[in-house]
């Protein structure tokens, strides 16, 4: 077929940079992206190894301070920096080069992240830089006025870089002023930042764990300690293999088991709260946490003759690590905010993360015809550090001798003021007990007074 | 809603300073804000003692008061001390959303003082919760509940009750220590303001919400009174300046305590003020009487919204 002399243009436009990606995120995630940088600068100025459980890689003298304020947002770290080349090569384009190979273990891969998360934080931006050039510390600063960069959508597209002070260590540090009215407004909130907070602890607690220091608006920020309980009867499982990915060896890891006991009743109001613990399956890949007490069919959940997930199963927490020499191997999301269901690896493994959730699974069905016994044992397992579980093929749970059946039971069921179910709860010795708990001892409470003692 | 059975106001001369605080806050935000039109809505009981101050500080004409009671509601009609006082019959939580759609208040700034006599509970947030969701611009929100710590359980239970109650804003280093002693009322006022100024983000009211009452007070009970303003997006930072002055009356760091004296011991101490110096135990015991020296010290700080009687009975 002859060639038609015009062609369809296909550039891209700068707002669509500035506004469309980032609609795909959430404010929150692009704060991770900048925070996952810094991260990765670390792991550079350390040489850049495997990020495993056993390193005992000590991160204490690299910090990452944040500042969010309906005003202003900052970010400074003292992970090295990136340098002058580094900027003008690769650092502000958007989407890294086919060629451009990366075996560094970052989390870092597609050239996006920065980008995005200071566009959706504002449009007065600030990224300065100061780095070790061949033994002198050499310093640079990127400005962005983002409205007047957008007026012209000609290539080639570029940013200045200025001459700049020396930051007071080797870093990077990114400040973005007239913030846009979400970003304001989320940092207004003290829910959100609370919220923050508490991502960070979760999502960077392996970092965290090993001594990196994280302040959000000036308090430290301190890691979650993921524990699974072990006893004689209670063993979680701690599985390696490698697996390939385009040709990229992947080093795969897998810890489960009882991370609490499970919950004594399936009420509503406690199934709630249930949404919100801990409990599920976790992703990292190369040592970030991308997908948290995940209870839905990313992590298997409803799959594959795999139960949905139900608060009868709380208690469990399975995690899974991917590690990686190049990231681009790893099963990410852009937003690195879940996982790629797509990707071989992950669905290579979720085969051996089912086996141990339908462990979990019938350990809870099993539990619920002798709950005296399993919480018996249950109570002898201690809490042990996921880093020092020791390997183990499968899980083991206790078997557990099934009651035979006896006298045929009432549900009761009613509704009162949770005002007055609360003094009640008060009354009968804890704020906080259960509904369930509350209803079973005004019962008692009532059958002995009027009906006596059997 | 209740508290006319529990005590008579005059015997809560804490209270009583507070409210006087509060009322003259809003008055300096009527220098500076588009209040015109404003609307009170609190729960009178059968005192109506906010509502007089209202009236005749504010000049604020409709007001609506909440009764949930029955007896009370009637007595409440019966003791309206103004023909623009509404009586509304039933619980906060269900009244409200009538009124946000009451053709008569809507679309006007309301001052709404939700001046409970117990602990921050479920329902009192939901109430909380959906004034800044629907109030109009520039209202002001304030709201008084008890701060006793044993309300909120046994020490080691506090934190989780906390949480329970005001939700994602909850530090989760939230410290057992937070939660006793003065320091429960203290973490209760920040985490109410907290959680006030998160439900105005959440959903992107325009003009935010401005913190602006934060009091402490004490007569049996320790009480515990916060709010703030629900500007209109132009007002927020003229809002915010007048909240953050040094002489904005309303934002306290320390409880107010102030002394049971009687009429007559008041008028005496209060005919030596203002002066230069402190008033001391000694210039007390020369006029006829005598006080313990924290009293004194706090009669001298907020004697001029020490109640004079005849204002407790207006
Ligand atoms: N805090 C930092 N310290 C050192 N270098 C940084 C820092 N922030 C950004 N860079 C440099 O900027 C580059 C671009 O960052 P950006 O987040 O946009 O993409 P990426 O990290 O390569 O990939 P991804 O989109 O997956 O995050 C990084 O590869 C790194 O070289
Ligand atoms: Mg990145």
């Amino acid at each position: 077929m002859a060639a038609i002399e015009r062609k369809a243009d296909a550039n891209p436009t700068k707002a669509f940079f500035v506004r469309i990606i980032t609609k795909d995120i959430s404010l929150e995630d692009c704060i991770l992206d900048l925070i996952d940088n810094s991260v990765d600068g670390a792991w550079r100025c350390e040489g850049s190894r495997p990020i495993g459980l056993q390193d005992g890689t000590d991160l204490s003298k690299y910090s990452i301070m944040i500042e969010a304020t309906p005003d202003k947002f900052s970010i400074i770290d003292n992970c090295g920096g990136m340098s002058l080349d580094d900027a003008v090569e690769h650092a502000f384009s958007f989407g890294r080069e086919a060629t451009e190979d990366h075996d560094d273990y970052s989390i870092g891969v597609y050239g996006i992240g920065m980008k995005r998360a200071v566009f959706k934080l504002g449009g007065n931006i600030r990224v300065r830089s100061t780095y070790d050039d061949k033994g002198t510390r050499s310093a640079f600063a990127v400005p962005i006025n983002v409205s007047k960069w957008l007026s012209n959508d000609k290539p080639p597209w570029d940013f200045d870089i200025e001459e700049d002070e020396l930051l007071p260590n080797n870093g990077v540090e990114i400040v973005v002023q007239e913030l846009t009215p979400g970003a304001a407004g989320a940092f207004e909130s003290p829910a959100f930042l609370q919220g923050l907070r508490r991502t960070i602890a979760r999502d960077y607690a392996l970092h965290l764990n090993r001594g990196l220091r994280i302040s959000l608006n000036g308090s430290e920020i301190s890691g979650w300690k993921i524990e699974l309980r072990q006893s004689e009867d209670f063993q979680p499982m701690r599985l390696e293999y490698k697996d390939k990915a385009d040709n990229e060896e992947v080093s795969i890891e897998i810890i489960g088991g009882m991370a609490a006991p499970p919950p004594e009743s399936n009420d509503p109001e406690e199934e709630a709260d249930n949404e919100k613990q801990p409990h599920g399956w976790y992703v990292v890949c190369n040592g970030r946490i991308v997908l948290a007490g995940d209870k839905t069919a990313i992590s298997g959940w409803g799959t594959d003759d795999w139960p949905n997930w139900h608060p009868q199963y709380a208690g469990f927490i399975g995690i899974i690590l991917f590690t990686a020499a190049n990231a681009a191997a790893l099963p990410l999301t852009t937003t690195k905010r879940s996982v790629d269901i797509t990707s071989d690896i992950y669905r290579r493994a979720r085969p051996k993360m089912r086996e141990v959730s339908t462990k979990w699974i019938a350990y809870t069905n099993q539990r619920k015809q002798a709950a005296d016994e399993a919480k018996a044992k249950e109570a002898l397992a201690v809490p042990v550090s996921i880093y020092s579980v020791a390997k183990r093929a499968t899980v083991a749970l206790p078997a557990l001798v099934s009651r035979p059946a006896g006298e045929r039971l009432a549900n009761v069921h009613y509704s009162v003021p949770v005002s007055r179910l609360k003094k009640l709860a008060k009354e009968l010795g804890g704020i906080n007990m259960s509904n369930r708990e509350v209803g079973l001892k005004s019962f008692n409470y009532t059958y002995d007074d009027l009906v006596g003692g059997e | 809603m209740g508290s006319f059975n529990v005590v008579n106001y005059s015997l809560r001369p804490s209270k009583s300073v507070q409210r006087q605080i509060i009322f003259e806050g809003v008055r300096l935000l009527h220098d500076h804000l588009d209040l015109d039109g404003q609307v009170y809505v609190g729960f009178g009981s059968v005192w109506f003692t906010d509502f007089v101050l209202a009236h005749k500080l504010l000049g604020i004409r409709d007001m609506v008061s909440i009764e949930a009671d029955d007896v009370g509601f009637r007595r409440a009609k019966f003791n309206a001390p103004y023909a623009t006082v509404r009586v509304v019959h039933g619980r906060s939580t269900t009244v409200l959303p009538e009124l946000y759609k009451d053709e008569l208040i809507t679309n006007r700034p309301w001052l709404i003082w939700m001046d409970f006599d117990y602990e921050f509970d479920e329902s009192m947030k939901d109430d909380i919760r959906a004034l800044i969701e629907n109030a109009t611009e520039n209202s002001i929100l304030i709201a008084t509940f008890n701060g006793n710590e044993m309300k909120y359980g046994n020490a080691p239970e506090r934190p989780e009750r906390l949480r329970e109650l005001f939700g994602s804003v909850v530090p989760d280093e939230l410290s057992k220590k937070a939660c006793k002693d003065e320091r429960m009322q203290q973490t209760l006022a920040d985490l109410s303001l907290d959680f006030m100024r998160s439900v105005a983000a959440e959903q992107r009211r325009p003009g935010g919400f401005v913190p602006a009452f934060r009091a402490i007070y004490k007569d049996t009970t320790p009480m515990v009174t916060v709010g703030g303003i629900l500007p209109a997006k132009g007002a927020a930072r003229v809002a915010s300046d007048v909240v953050k002055r040094e002489s904005w009356p309303c934002w306290l760091s320390k409880p107010i305590v102030a002394p049971h004296l009687t009429t007559r011991e008041a008028a005496v101490l209060q005919a030596q003020l203002p002066r230069a110096g402190k008033l001391s135990r000694a210039l007390v015991q020369s006029l006829g009487f005598d006080l313990e020296d924290d009293q004194i010290e706090a009669f001298e700080a907020y004697y001029k919204h020490y109640p004079a009687f005849a204002q407790v009975i207006s």
